[in-house]
């Protein structure tokens, strides 16, 4: 029993004389060392994104009989009354400004960060 | 809140986040400059260069960190190989700094007397029984945590921490009474 209390001390005090070290620009000199940051590969996302869009374009157009459906709806725009034409131009506007916002907002606060 | 070891290095994987890694970085350098001192017999600059060295292999390394173990187990293991090598390199190590260990001693957390004592017979102690007494007993590893920052057979950590112990007391009873 003694012999345990013994150790038990033994550790504690080890424990006690193992002092905080002061960090003192220790974790400065190491963040300088530290190699450059890995960029995110733009031109690969870019890419991708460019590509499939492209192919879901294609077939789009090859699925819907060579783009016909966008003669046949001009046609049915042509026919509407001028006050929903001003309400759909409206609502597209909106919502690619909207669209444009947001990209914006969520790219400067990547750049703050 | 503060963000656990865990979300700071998904960070750091996920977005390579170095501020993230810096935040690690102060968490555990106390601790990993701490063992250094006292496996380098208190050189500290050289403990502090093995220390950045550390640091920097961790940051390379970190995507082999799977989390089986905690994080400063795994920094300690990195330490102790980047301690083994240069050792090598070097073929002996330095001795005891008595001036620069007198002027780290705290005197409001411990007698100085003692605290000058312990560290002076810890460091006398052969390499393997320093470096097991001052995880387990020091740092609080478990046995087995140990003998995988180690790399040996959990008996021998065992075997090491309890000579380490013995040579201790017999070392501080021969200087004096506590």
């Amino acid at each position: 029993m003694d012999e345990l209390n013994l150790e038990d001390q033994l550790d504690r005090q080890l424990r006690e004389a193992a002092r905080y070290i002061d960090d003192d620009g220790f974790t400065t000199r190491v963040l300088r060392q530290l190699p450059p940051r890995r960029r995110p590969r733009q031109s690969l996302r870019a890419t991708i994104l460019l590509g499939t869009t492209t192919a879901a374009s294609v077939l789009a157009y090859v699925l819907s009989d060579g783009g016909r459906f966008v003669s046949v709806h001009f046609e049915r725009l042509a026919t509407l009354p001028t006050l929903w034409l001003f309400a759909l131009a409206l609502g597209s506007g909106m919502l690619v400004t909207a669209g444009g916002l947001v990209a914006a907002i969520s790219k400067s606060r990547e750049f703050q960060s | 809140m503060e963000l656990t070891d865990a979300d700071l290095i998904a960070r750091v994987l996920v977005d390579d986040d170095q501020h993230a890694f810096g935040e690690l970085v102060r968490r555990h350098q106390s601790s990993v400059r701490g063992l250094l001192r006292q496996l380098t017999r208190t050189d500290l600059e050289l403990a502090d260069d093995l220390g950045q060295e550390t640091f920097l292999r961790a940051y390379k390394n970190i995507r082999s960190f799977r989390g089986e173990a905690k994080f400063s187990t795994w920094l300690y293991r990195i330490a102790y190989n980047c301690f083994r090598e240069n050792a090598r390199r070097r073929k002996e190590l330095v001795g005891v700094d008595e001036e620069r260990l007198q002027a780290e001693v705290d005197p409001q957390t411990v007698d100085p007397g003692l605290r000058h004592d312990l560290m002076h017979a810890l460091s006398l102690l052969p390499l393997p029984e320093r470096t097991a007494v001052l995880l387990c007993c020091q740092n609080g590893l478990s046995h087995d945590e140990a003998a995988r920052v180690l790399d040996i057979p959990l008996g021998t950590v065992k075997t090491n921490v309890l000579r380490g112990r013995e040579k201790l007391k017999r070392t501080l009873a021969a200087w004096g009474p506590n």
